[in-house]
């Protein structure tokens, strides 16, 4: 039975392709010619401000990240130890926060208005949420830098910071839980005024997902966020410390799930628009994502697996059963994602054994190429950690070194972070309608960044291994009054890790120069497709 | 090979699979080597925790 959306009924008019125009109002709407979807005027803007910004993040986010990953190679160790802490709460709110944030917003707008050919529900409403998410990402960067807030991102009570850092922070929660409303306002007019028929398209079904989740996350970080706050301004005189962890985690912890939804939904569309390939099963592929609205928020619990404020029992029921199947819907994508690449290629007739359809792919296209190399180190390096990790028993050997940061750079960055590169070379053609400068170092830079992240992510894993402490200045403790620091082993897995930093960085900054280079100066595209990876 | 298709042409079509769109040999075989990298991480871990903490 075919349910496929309509882009053509309920015709009014036609735009020049002949597509209907929806919902649009009159010349708020065009056709990609590459691609053929309908792309909203209102919304295209939105997805360009938000765009922007998020690679603005990204670059301070990565710039922060080279100081504070050669400062934990002991052989440079270059930063003291003041600007060590507040570098790595700068990076963790700009790289897992403000570039996640700001692309996820854009993200949503393209999902909803481009796939269900409606207009956006509310230009008020997106400027709003992309005014308070602009100045609450501005009002934390200048605090942390200013030396108030070196509480790192997890700024766990009674450590304090100045109240702007925490009203930054709820500003951006704040502006980016509007935007999710405009979005949900967005699905809601266009079933009113019938754009679509029958089931909307599975990537719109999953940016929902990650809607959904992204409001429970944003609800936690109020509900955390507000008091700490009026802590900060002494109007509350005491936060527990064991409640604001409970609670941060479900901020924490959960929206690093909405970019999980994000990134496999990222994944499904650059699948479509690089290979042809389409979902090879609506139910399980939408079940996978709805096994994430019921089950991610609980799997937060194993943050907290070494706390001493919360059971036994709480802890395994949410680790070692809640947990499971939230990875099950990992494991679900991890499945169907490649699998309907594969039916696509074989459909082209790449069909020679086992692997033919994936040396045919277009590994020149950075699209694809860094949508599968997300996939892979997602799933062989961040999951494996991950479910491991996860693990009551073992996370007692693992808790607190740096193979957790180990485990989250190959999820968050290796797999949601390159996806959103690989979305990018498809959104600054389309969205931006510019073309690309340097492609053959567009084609390159996703193996640049993947090499980096996977050297540096099992850098950190072994080092970890040896017991190096996550976030600390100098595990050496030089001056120390007894015996301490790490052997040769875990010296060598730093150094393999400040090799993986400096070469992710090359293809961060590679990536950023591309995009900058094309959005201001690249040469337009009018009434013309993009030029073909 | 087959003409290659625009995305608004596949995301029109989505819902609609024939037999062939099951027949994925390649990445039942990915598949197969995560788990199997999977239960060896997995375990190797657990023999980890078991040198450290001996069960007397």
């Amino acid at each position: 039975m075919s349910t496929a959306i309509a882009i053509e009924p309920p015709a009014r008019e036609s735009s020049p392709s002949g597509l209907s125009v929806g919902n649009h109002p009159s010349a708020g709407v065009r056709t990609c010619e590459t691609t053929g979807l309908p792309v909203c005027l209102t919304a295209q803007q939105f997805i360009r401000l938000n765009a922007v910004i998020a690679v603005v993040a990204l670059l301070a986010g990565g710039v922060a990240a080279l100081l504070v990953g050669l400062t934990r190679w002991p052989t440079v160790h270059l930063l003291d130890p003041v600007w060590y802490y507040r570098l790595v709460t700068f990076h963790g709110l700009n790289m897992l926060i403000f570039w996640i944030l700001f692309m996820e917003i854009g993200i949503l707008y393209f999902a909803a208005t481009t796939l269900l050919n409606t207009r956006l529900f509310s230009k008020s409403l997106a400027w709003t949420s992309f005014a308070m998410m602009l100045s609450g990402a501005v009002l934390v960067d200048v605090t942390i830098l200013l030396g108030k807030a070196d509480v790192m991102m997890t700024s766990y009570v009674p450590l304090k910071a100045h109240s702007n850092f925490y009203l930054g922070i709820i500003l951006v929660a704040v502006g980016t839980l509007i935007g999710v409303g405009n979005f949900f306002g967005t699905l809601y007019i266009a079933k009113r005024d019938k754009t679509y028929i029958g089931s909307v398209p599975l990537v719109v079904f999953g940016a929902t997902a990650a809607a959904i989740i992204a409001v429970v996350t944003l609800l936690h970080g109020a509900i955390v966020m507000i008091p700490t706050w009026l802590w900060s301004l002494d109007v509350i005189k005491h936060v527990d410390a064991g409640w604001y962890r409970l609670i941060w985690w479900g901020l924490g912890h959960q929206s690093q799930q909405v970019n999980v939804c994000a990134m496999v939904s990222v994944w499904y569309m650059l699948g479509t628009i690089t290979t042809g390939a389409k979902p090879i099963n609506q139910a399980v592929c939408r079940g996978a994502f709805v096994l994430y609205i019921l089950f991610i928020n609980l799997a937060s619990a194993h943050h907290l697996l070494v706390d001493p404020g919360v059971g036994a029992s709480w802890k395994i029921w949410n680790t070692s059963y809640a947990m499971y199947l939230a990875v099950l819907a990992s494991m679900i994508h991890g499945f169907t994602v490649p699998a309907s690449v594969e039916v696509a290629m074989r459909k082209k007739g790449h069909n020679r054994g086992l692997f033919g359809w994936l040396a045919a792919a277009p590994w020149k296209n950075p699209g694809f190429s860094a949508f599968f190399l997300s996939l892979l180190i997602f799933g062989f390096i961040g999951g494996i950690t991950g479910v491991t990790l996860g693990t009551q028993q073992i996370n007692i050997l693992a808790h607190n070194t740096l193979r957790i940061p180990g485990h989250f750079h190959s999820t968050v960055v290796g797999g949601t972070s390159l996806a959103f590169m690989g979305l990018a070379y498809y959104v600054v053609p389309l969205i931006f309608k510019r073309e690309f400068y340097a492609r053959g170092l567009a084609r390159i830079q996703p193996y640049i960044f993947a090499v980096g992240i996977v050297i540096m992510s099992l850098g950190m894993s072994f080092a970890g291994s040896y017991g190096v402490p996550r976030r600390h200045w100098d595990v050496q403790f030089a001056g120390a009054q007894f015996a301490a620091g790490f052997g040769s082993g875990a010296h060598v897995m730093l150094g393999i890790m400040g090799v993986g930093v400096v070469l992710a960085f090359v293809g961060l900054i590679t990536f950023v120069l591309l995009v900058v280079a094309a959005v201001f100066f690249g040469k337009k595209i009018e009434n013309r497709p993009m030029t073909a990876w | 090979m087959a003409q290659e298709k625009k995305p608004v042409e596949v995301f029109q079509k989505e819902h609609e699979h024939d037999e062939d769109d099951h027949h994925t040999p390649g990445t039942v075989v990915l598949t197969l080597a995560l788990l199997v990298s999977f239960a060896v991480y997995y375990f190797a871990n657990w023999k980890a925790l078991a040198d450290v903490w001996h069960v007397r």
